[in-house]
């Protein structure tokens, strides 16, 4: 697989469907990988590749909600696209409950398709750049000393240097010292966008 | 008569009309040319004749068919004595009732004299055939409650091939709208849009055959064709449940004389069993297999298994009785129903308990 730019998968054990989706992408740029059942995706998938996941719901073997489970369970951010036929309306709810970026009922209007593709490319493109601007949060944190740290934690509660000099037990001047180096070490231009950065490490999950 | 009963010394012959006319079954006494000698009032209700206006008059006028009812009585009422027959009684007004009619020849009476006695079946007739419609109904409502249930995945099916040709519609549009079309490519995707309106044509045409009522003849069919048929229906709700469905057929049976649409709901009606045994989840590889072969005996055999949990002795005794059943939902009356249709074929319906897992139904027809 091309690391490089995304992918659309497609997994459908129906033949004509799964060609015809192909084409369909193809005809407006978009590359596609296409699977016959889920366990072939799985084997084939690795997270590091950027793309969607367009996905029937009925199949035998896995269906399309035991793989995102899967998907789930292993941490994957892909979107997932769930097309299904009529009469799966309750299981559409429980696709977008499970975090199902949509669900599209076929037979389907071929722009309704792909204005959804490109809406969840975009959003594995944020989801990813998200993830790796964590990665190097956290890479950050572990360059500070265990002071540092503490001082880190207190500033983004707003303490003003003075009382976290007295809650330190140090002078302001050293708290002003490790705040610039945890400034610096954090590669943080701001005190606002520290905290931003800590809020969206915080909110992520643990990788 | 009556004053002598209350006086408690009736004679013989008013003790023996008191009982005559008592009596619930008309009573009729012919002599050996079967002319009419006795007529007891249940006789004069069934028939609408008064007793004084028959006596003396051929048997042969009680019934539809006089011909034959005096050839009986000519050369077989002795065969007929102590058996009995239906038979086709007329009234005084010439309406007709079906009634049964069992003979008795009159002890030491010579020539030989002969009883009948006459009962109007009527009303047994008719709650059989109520009985007959009523089954007839249920098997009809239970077929399409098996239909039913697989709409839902005919609807699924269909979708299919609709949503490929849109999508390869839509794919050709945008594929003919470039600066240079590849003209080979947008002609293999016309070329599969044009197999997949096949393919969604000969599923409607294979759902047809479901639709026929019970008024359908007798056919002789390969069994193989008809299992072939429903192939789509089972494909599609086994998809939707995840199971995986396979057929294995012998080449060869030979044709088999049968109500096409009673077996197909038949055969439906297991493989529904079947993968509902399927359903818990904790189940891994699911699989229905249908297969058919012919037995050392010369029947051809349908048996439908799962390799689900089996099924418990206690069930096992009691399945195939009416209304029994071990679902919430269920009427419990797709077994009896299927053994009931497999029976009217000549056939048999049973569950093979010797099979190691799951459970295994068998259907044998005779060839």
């Amino acid at each position: 697989m091309n690391e490089s730019s995304a992918l659309v998968f497609i997994v459908d054990d129906d033949e004509a469907v799964r060609n015809s989706l192909r084409l369909l992408l193809k005809s407006v740029g978009l590359g596609t990988a296409v699977f016959a059942t889920a366990q072939q995706f799985l084997d084939a998938y690795r997270p590091s590749q950027p793309g969607c996941l367009v996905l029937d719901v009925r199949m035998p073997g896995m269906s399309g909600m035991e793989l995102q489970q899967q998907l789930n369970l292993r941490g994957a951010v892909i979107p997932v696209i769930f097309i299904s036929g009529h009469g799966d309306i309750p299981m559409a709810v429980a696709a977008i409950q499970q975090g199902a970026f949509d669900f599209l009922q076929k037979p389907f209007r071929d722009q309704d398709l792909i204005d959804r593709i490109q809406r969840a490319l975009i959003k594995d493109q944020g989801d990813r750049a998200q993830l790796e601007e964590r990665a190097r949060t956290r890479e950050r944190l572990v360059s500070l000393t265990p002071r540092e740290r503490q001082v880190l934690e207190l500033v983004i509660l707003g303490k003003p240097n003075k009382v976290m000099a007295g809650d330190l037990g140090v002078s302001q001047r050293t708290v002003e010292i490790h705040r610039a180096r945890v400034m610096e070490k954090m590669d943080a231009s701001s005190l606002a966008q520290l905290v931003r950065m800590m809020l969206d490490e915080r909110s992520g999950a643990p990788a | 008569m009556r004053l002598s009963i209350l006086t408690g010394n009736p004679s013989p012959r008013e003790a023996l009309q008191a009982l005559l006319d008592a009596a619930a079954d008309g009573i009729v006494l012919v002599d050996h040319a079967g002319e009419i000698q006795v007529f007891n009032r249940s006789a004069e209700m069934l028939f609408g004749y008064q007793a004084a206006e028959i006596v003396g008059r051929n048997l042969g006028t009680l019934m539809n068919d006089p011909d034959r009812a005096a050839h009986d009585v000519a050369t077989r009422v002795s065969d007929l004595v102590g058996r009995g027959r239906t038979i086709s009684a007329r009234r005084k007004d010439g309406s007709v009732f079906p009634a049964f009619l069992s003979i008795g020849a009159v002890a030491g009476s010579e020539p030989p004299a002969f009883v009948g006695f006459v009962r109007d079946l009527t009303a047994q007739q008719q709650a059989e055939q109520e009985t007959l419609r009523l089954r007839e109904r249920l098997m009809h409502v239970s077929r399409l409650t098996t239909v039913a249930e697989m709409v839902s995945g005919i609807a699924h099916e269909l979708n299919q091939p609709l949503a490929a040709i849109a999508t390869y519609a839509h794919a050709c549009d945008r594929l003919i709208g470039v600066a240079a079309p590849d003209v080979a490519e947008i002609q293999d995707a016309l070329q599969r849009i044009a197999d997949q309106a096949v393919r969604a044509g000969s599923i409607i045409h294979r759902l047809r055959g479901l639709g026929q009522t019970d008024a359908s003849e007798y056919e002789f069919a390969d069994v193989n064709a008809v299992i072939c048929e429903l192939a789509d229906l089972i494909q599609n709700d086994a998809r939707a449940r995840g199971v995986s469905y396979r057929a294995d057929l012998a080449p060869n049976l030979p044709l088999v004389r049968m109500k096409r649409a009673q077996i197909q709901q038949t055969v439906l009606n297991l493989v529904c069993n079947a993968l509902e045994a399927l359903a818990p989840p904790q189940l891994q590889a699911r699989e229905v297999i249908v297969r058919s072969r012919l037995t050392p005996t010369r029947a051809v055999e349908i048996t439908v298994c799962d390799n689900g949990p089996g099924v418990d002795s206690q069930t096992v005794s009691r399945m195939f009785d009416p209304f029994y059943t071990t679902k919430a939902d269920c009427a419990g009356l797709g077994l009896p129903i299927s053994r009931t249709i497999v029976h009217a074929h000549g056939g048999s319906l049973k569950y093979l308990p010797e099979m190691a897992a799951g459970a295994c139904f068998a259907i044998q027809l005779p060839a």
